[in-house]
């Protein structure tokens, strides 16, 4: 009996220490598995926030053309009054962007576009109509220009018009976001008095 | 052997009573992810996560006339119709706020009216920061549901999470019966415009 039982154990022991080698390599494993399953989850939803909003601003000298979305922006200019249809204390601001059209593929290029106006604590004004206010003869908005059909070289004003309380009118700046180049958007400066 | 049997037995059994203790306990998804109120009285100005809205006037009519396309329209209800008017601006971005609820004294939630088609001064209703905007929500309901009411007003109807202010409408004068003090044979939507 004693011959056996001597004879089991070194086997027996063996059998524990490749279960607690085993159970730690699980254990290593988890770690790896589970910051990798959540990663894999929220993938999409990181891609299509950061593909989905403006989030971080690159800032634009007035009178520099930047390239973006495959084509070369230039803030032409930016004015604002009292003009048609407002509410009390607010403005009528027109922004108006020379492109330099570069990919003529803006169907793909600037899907998504969006011109706003944002003031110095940060609020976002998107564009809105304004009974009375038009754009000027030869500006189109962002949309429009998409399906205008513009070819490679062409030079097009693209402009939109926003409604702004009085507070804000003296720290306004245009700002452009295109699908394409979520999460960066150009921010430019005004233009000097 | 025996002890760690029954030891391994009390495991299991407090592992299924804890579990099923979860499982029954465990709140709906929808309870989990409901929108998060914030309180406010009548003329106040409650902040929401994206807007802010204040319960300007509330009137109570028994049948509501509106001009749409330049027909005139009498819309006639077994209850009461109530026309609440308020002041909206948005918080940092132009936004909508699309939803609005009206719940009972028991908890009975009445959705906005859709009877009247599109109006500018219906949800949803587009807005701006640092600009005010008059923005109406039309209910239909039974005169029992008015005292001790409340109106719920969100960006959107079903917005996870996001905040949704709850104006308590305690402030309604009513009648010795419980029901509004005054109640309009007619309303006139395009009155004042």
């Amino acid at each position: 009996m004693t011959a056996v039982s001597t004879d089991l154990e070194p086997a027996a022991d063996e059998g524990r220490e490749t279960e607690k080698k085993w159970r730690r390599r699980g254990l290593a494993a988890l770690a790896i598995l589970l910051p990798l399953t959540l990663a894999e989850t929220s993938y999409d939803s990181v891609r299509e926030w950061l593909h989905g909003d403006d989030l971080i601003a690159r800032d634009v000298e007035f009178g520099q053309s930047v390239p973006f979305g495959g084509s070369e922006w230039r803030l032409a200019d930016l004015r604002g009054g009292k003009a048609g249809r407002l509410p009390d204390h607010a403005f009528a601001v027109i922004a108006t962007f020379a492109v330099t059209v570069g990919d003529p593929d803006l169907q793909k290029q600037w899907l998504g576009c969006k011109v706003i106006l944002t003031d110095a604590a940060g609020r976002r004004w998107l564009s809105d109509f304004i009974s009375g206010v038009g754009l000027p003869d030869g500006v189109m908005n962002c949309t429009s220009a998409i399906f205008s059909g513009a070819k490679k070289g062409e030079i097009i004003t693209v402009g939109e018009t926003f409604i702004v309380p009085e507070d804000a009118i003296k720290t306004i700046r245009p700002a452009v976001g295109l699908g394409s180049e979520r999460p960066w958007f150009l921010r430019f400066q005004r233009p000097p008095k | 052997m025996n002890i760690r049997a029954i030891g391994n037995l009390l495991i299991l059994a407090t592992t299924v009573a804890l579990s099923y203790g979860m499982q029954v306990s465990k709140p709906h998804y929808a309870e989990l992810t409901a929108p998060i109120p914030v309180d406010g009285a009548v003329h106040d100005t409650v902040r929401a996560r994206s807007f802010a809205v204040r319960l300007d006037r509330v009137v109570f009519a028994r049948t509501l006339k509106s001009d749409q396309f330049g027909q005139e329209k009498l819309l006639t209800t077994s209850g009461l119709w109530a026309v609440v008017t308020t002041s909206l601006t948005a918080t940092s971005t132009s936004t909508t706020v699309a939803d609005g609820t009206w719940q009972g004294p028991t908890g009975l939630r009445y959705h906005q009216s859709e009877r009247l088609g599109y109006r500018q001064d219906m949800p949803p209703h587009s807005i701006d920061p640092g600009l005010e905007r008059r923005g109406l929500f039309i209910f239909e309901m039974p005169p029992d549901q008015i005292p001790g009411a409340s109106l719920l007003v969100a960006a959107r109807r079903f917005g996870p999470l996001d905040a949704q202010a709850r104006i308590s409408l305690d402030a309604v004068p009513t009648g010795a019966d419980g029901q509004p003090a005054d109640v309009l044979p007619q309303y006139d939507l395009d009155a004042r415009l």
